[in-house]
């Protein structure tokens, strides 16, 4: 495996895990990408036009795409199932039309400049955000969005603010997806709307629906398969995207609950089980 | 002392359509009060309004004076009113120990700090089992909630209503669907939750249930108050055997 | 000018309003999105391409369409749909079939190169017109606007008289009480994906047949378009969709009149999120309110 292979896998691990995030209270964004596609802009300008350092620059990415992602995902939060795909699908058209028409960043042309990135940050990030999920899945937090994932009126019954949890949840699943769009624009020092797409957005979700959405595992396979299948298969040559399409569809068929289908239990009583 | 639970000249229409008619009704603290009432006669568009589920149309609703008409549904239940449905809403995919502990009020209040929680692991657990065995689900405690039976449905329900530490549970038709049997173990299991709460609300066709926990009995048609008293006295009322019931009076009583 | 302009929205219209309409059939009887649905649509154009490339008149290319995108509806159903009936397998079968999309736009590329290809009709086709109360009408428009009309008008005769139109719409009220009451489900949903699927291969030709070109990345400009539009109609509710497209092409064809081109482009998605947030079933949904029923 490549090592640029290895840094895309890293990044579409990241960018699962922002849609997991979100999609653990029960939320389907579709918006992801483009909040990819703030970070990877916001990050791109700071250091390449304002000589911001990489990390500060990362990091207010992030930040500005929690706040963007807060404020499009509350009135987005207020539709539910179909309609909340698509008000999400609307946020991505939206952020490419904007980049597109924003001379500023180079409108359709795209900007470069940036940085490069390496192995080490990469994978580092990998790590520090996996086991921040994996924390937050052994912790009560958990429990809590699961309440909310799972009925969102029992989960307001029993006293949860579920607007607010919603809501932070996209807006950390939004700052996520900001800071892996970061680390590929500065990853391939160059980055133009059509890096963006709604496919892109598409792309991300389907990580984490072919992996399994019950566990935080589930998004990192899925990830893996679809950034590497892609490259394993080039010895078929041009058919390779048909060939790609149709062993999605084949591997959805055949895992429909996704690939790592279990939950795990947050907590045991310890005590023998009934016969 | 103040009522536990006073609601006043409460209207709920949707559309045209009048569910609750201008109802008042109090729960006095210590009480468990019964509501009756013909499908459709606005029961539980009457406890969806004092649970935060719907917004009433007009009137007031106020739990130990302090006035909760207007208040979202989790603050609602942060100020004790906790319920169980007419149609068990269970978290399914969790088990029975996760289903109680995830009402904890020290998470569901300030749900992002539950995520430097580990701490309190163990402690969690035994608080939640407490009520678990409470229940008499102590054996099942790590059985997946949706493969239970429709009566330990019921009663984690219920201690998943007790774990959000409530001064008033509201309870809609907890019985139906049950045989004799059963409705018997769900009555000892109602008269167990009293001791820790301040008030109960039933709301009930089943007769033996109403005249073995309710206190008192409002009985309710078109959205209005029928009929207030002692159980045996609105369930012999002309009016209530009348429109709810079309039975005879030996079923009664 | 601006008559003209609403004269291009009509036909731009007409033919949102055909993709919208199949999805909200797919959408009413399945509760499901179909992402394919729009590389369906696409593909439409390149039965125009297969058809002046067999010799025949051009006209055959409708049935042709017809018959095209109702078996690649069919294969949609079977591979993306069928399988995934769970509460869960909603989103899952959406993204099926956006697969299978990229399977349609793979092969055709393959076929038929990734840029837009000429349908080598003459030109004069699109020159041909007639002055009418003062207003220049091109002959080609007109015929899709009629075609579209009469597709639309054929398409509530049968929903509304016919049997299947019956069994549809009960499938589409409640398919478990519609399967109770002996409705062979299974087999609705596949009439449905057909007709749903030549609808949008009918669009896609006209599309085709108006630019003079077929064209295998609309699927995902043009053809999610009217995804927007079916919410701003109302999910599942076919009159809905009909208005809609109309309304956003006529609406389109006004913004690009006072140079609001670019902008024309994302009108569409603003306009679903207004009439979504004031009206979160659509300008003509019902309004259910289930959850709340508790």
């Amino acid at each position: 495996m490549s090592l640029d292979l290895a840094l895309f896998t890293g990044i579409n691990i990241l960018l699962a895990w922002s849609v997991y995030l979100i999609l653990l209270t029960g939320t389907l964004s579709f918006a992801n990408g483009a909040f990819m596609a703030l970070g990877a802009y916001v990050s791109g300008v700071l250091t390449a036009k304002f000589g911001i350092g990489y990390m500060p620059a990362m990091a207010m990415a992030a930040a500005a795409s929690a706040v963007i992602g807060v404020l499009t995902g509350y009135p987005a939060l207020r539709t539910r199932g179909i309609y909340l795909i698509l008000v999400t699908l609307a946020i991505t058209f939206f952020v490419q039309t904007a980049i597109e028409n924003t001379k500023f960043v180079g409108g359709v042309q795209g900007m470069g400049g940036m940085m490069g990135t390496s192995f080490e940050i990469v994978y580092g990030s990998v790590i520090v955000v996996g086991a921040l999920i994996w924390l937050l899945s052994r912790s009560p937090l958990q429990r809590v969005l699961d309440a909310v994932r799972e009925d969102e009126h029992v989960a307001g019954a029993i006293g949860i603010n579920v607007v607010y949890v919603r809501l932070a949840l996209f807006g950390i699943g939004a700052a996520l997806a900001a800071y892996a769009g970061g680390l590929y624009a500065h990853h391939m020092f160059f980055v133009a709307p059509d890096h963006f797409t709604i496919i892109v957005s598409v792309f991300i979700v389907l990580y984490v629906i072919m992996g399994g959405v019950n566990n935080m595992w589930g998004s990192v396979v899925g990830a893996v398969i679809l950034t590497v299948l892609p490259e394993a298969i080039r010895f078929i040559g041009e058919w390779r995207q048909g060939v790609f399409g149709l062993l999605i569809v084949i591997l959805l068929l055949f895992r429909r609950d996704g690939i790592l289908p279990f939950r795990s239990v947050t907590a045991r009583s310890g005590r023998k089980a009934d016969a | 002392m103040s009522s536990v639970l006073s609601v006043d000249g409460v209207t709920k229409t949707f559309g045209g359509l009048v569910a609750v008619d201008s109802l008042s009704l109090t729960v006095e603290p210590g009480e468990a009060l019964g509501i009756l009432g013909p499908n459709g006669a606005g029961k539980t568009a009457l406890i969806n309004m004092v649970s935060g589920f719907y917004r009433p149309t007009a009137g007031t609703i106020r739990l130990f004076d302090r006035e909760i008409t207007d208040l979202s549904l989790h603050q609602i239940g942060r100020l004790g009113i906790a319920r169980t449905f007419q149609n068990i809403r269970l978290f399914r995919r969790m088990t029975v120990l996760e289903n109680v502990m995830t009402a904890n009020p020290r998470y569901t209040r300030k749900p992002l700090r539950a995520f430097f929680g580990f701490g309190g692991r163990r402690h969690d657990i035994d608080e939640a089992m407490a009520l678990v065995e409470f229940m008499g689900l102590a054996d099942r405690a790590d059985r997946i909630a949706g493969s239970l039976p429709y009566g330990d449905a019921r009663r984690l329900e219920m201690a998943r209503a007790l774990a959000t530490g409530p001064r008033l549970l509201l309870l809609d038709e907890p019985g139906a669907g049950m045989n004799e049997e059963e409705t018997e173990r769900l009555i000892a299991d109602i008269h167990k939750c009293r001791e820790r709460l301040a008030a109960i609300v039933l709301i009930e066709h089943d007769m033996t249930m109403i005249r073995k926990i309710a206190d008192r009995v409002v009985a309710m048609n078109y959205g209005r108050k029928m009929a207030e008293g002692r159980p045996t006295e609105v369930l012999s009322h002309p009016e209530v055997k009348r429109a709810y019931l079309g039975t005879t009076e030996g079923e009664l009583v | 000018m601006l008559a003209e302009q609403v004269i291009n929205g009509l036909v731009l219209g007409s033919m949102y309003a055909l993709i919208a309409i199949g999805y909200s059939l797919v959408f009413g009887v399945l509760d499901k999105l179909t992402f394919a649905h729009s590389e369906i649509f696409m593909f439409g154009g390149y039965v125009g391409v297969l058809t002046v490339a067999l010799g025949v008149p051009i006209w055959w290319a409708i049935p042709l369409a017809i018959v095209v995108a109702g078996i690649q509806g069919l294969i949609t159903e079977l591979v993306s749909f069928r399988k995934f009936n769970t509460p869960d397998g909603h989103i899952t079968a959406a993204l099926s079939s956006f697969a299978a999309g990229i399977v349609l736009i793979d092969v055709t590329q393959k076929f038929w190169g990734s840029d837009p290809k000429d349908l080598g009709i003459p030109n004069t086709i699109y020159t041909a017109s007639t002055e009418l109360f003062g207003l220049q009408i091109v002959y080609i428009k007109l015929a899709i606007l009629i075609v579209t009309l009469l597709i639309m008008i054929a398409l509530q005769i049968l929903i509304a008289r016919t049997r299947m139109g019956r069994n549809i719409r009960a499938v589409a009220e409640s398919s478990t009480t519609a399967s109770l009451l002996g409705i062979d489900v299974k087999r609705v949903t596949q009439q449905t994906f057909f007709i749903a699927s030549a609808l949008a291969g009918i669009a896609g030709l006209m599309l085709a047949m108006r630019g003079g070109f077929a064209d295998p990345n609309v699927g995902l400009s043009f053809g999610l378009k009217a995804l927007a539009i079916m919410a701003i109609g109302g999910m599942g509710d076919v009159r809905g969709a009909m208005i809609g497209g109309i309304l956003i092409g006529v609406l389109e064809g006004l913004a690009f009149q006072y140079g609001l081109g670019k902008l024309s482009e994302v009108l569409v998605w603003v306009l679903m999120i207004v009439v979504l947030l004031v009206r979160p079933n659509g300008l003509f949904g019902r309004s259910v309110n289930r959850e709340l029923r508790a």
